[in-house]
């Protein structure tokens, strides 16, 4: 659904880098691991929460 | 309390840093860190009243991600613990209801991050609510942790022995955290965590320098580092002054 507030292994908030994340590396062709360490997401627990993110209101929201 | 601690800084930020300390046994380090994590107060929502909500999560979910935005916590002593401010969030899509929509009743408290996103709302949906944010302990939930990712190590120090022996093999050696060298502080990441590339054809010794630990402290960003490990040392010694009362005869 919507990209988690915080990181669920150390509370790290990453939400806030989601919109750029996406943005750069999803749609754009940036290289992801540039892209993260650009936005200060340091550690691969916080990572990951990123990387292996999919949005899915688009998919849900016919279905009201 | 009336000792005093050595306190050195290696790198030093607004919502991260790293110090070491010298003095302290590992037991009270062990301490200051715990504290950290679990004894800061620091404000996050609590109950929220939904008016309307027609998007696409259910109120409970939103409920969960509007505790986890982090709130500004308001100097010590202006709140007590259980007081309650009041936000208020009222957005239409289409658009996203960002954390900085939230509307706080109380300038002291305010959300840390305006960026988070909440809930992206589709042509119609709408969103709003009232939200009770109260200053609570981290033992009592997650989101009321004021430092994430706390620890610390021993502070290291290198002490190059003697060249190595003409033929061996150059073998990395790889230490993380903060290293002593002639009395200096070397971050590890300086010469990529790997002291035979600071040292090449030399032996070195590694050993821990007693009762001293370089601690790494992150916060959400309720508050600075400064402020969260004040307030955790504090909490441990109003908890040892509360001992010390109850068990005098």
């Amino acid at each position: 659904m919507m990209v988690p507030v915080r990181c669920f292994t150390c509370g790290n908030v990453v939400g806030e880098h989601w919109e750029e994340f996406d943005e750069r590396a999803n749609q754009g062709d940036e290289d992801p691991q540039k892209v993260l360490d650009e936005l200060g997401v340091d550690r691969y627990c916080c990572r990951r929460m990123l990387v292996s993110h999919t949005d899915l209101v688009d998919v849900v929201s016919p279905y009201q | 309390m009336s000792e005093e601690y050595d306190v050195e800084f290696v790198e030093r930020g607004d919502r991260e840093a790293r110090f070491l300390v010298r003095g302290i046994t590992p037991g009270f380090a062990n301490g200051i860190r715990r504290a950290m994590v679990a004894d800061v107060p620091t404000m996050a929502i609590d109950t929220v009243r939904f008016i309307e909500n027609s998007s696409v999560m259910f109120d409970e979910q939103l409920a969960l991600r509007l505790g986890l935005v982090p709130l500004t916590t308001p100097p010590e002593g202006e709140f007590v613990e259980d007081d309650t401010v009041t936000l208020s969030i009222d957005v239409e899509g289409p658009a996203t209801a960002y954390s900085g929509d939230l509307v706080s009743s109380d300038s002291l408290v305010e959300p840390a991050d305006e960026n988070v996103p909440i809930i992206e709302l589709k042509d119609g949906q709408r969103l709003e609510a009232e939200a009770d944010a109260r200053l609570e302990r981290g033992k009592d939930h997650a989101k009321h942790q004021g430092g994430v990712a706390v620890g610390y190590r021993h502070l290291q120090r290198v002490e190059v022995v003697d060249d190595l022996p003409e033929f061996q093999e150059p073998e990395s050696q790889i230490v993380r955290g903060v290293v002593e060298e002639n009395g200096e502080l070397v971050p590890t990441s300086e010469f990529d965590h790997d002291l035979s590339t600071r040292h090449p054809g030399k032996e070195i010794r590694l050993e821990d320098v007693p009762n001293a630990f370089v601690f790494h402290v992150e916060t959400d960003g309720s508050f600075s580092v400064e402020e969260l490990v004040t307030r955790a040392v504090d909490s441990i010694e109003a908890r040892a002054t509360e001992l010390e009362d109850a068990v005098q005869l």
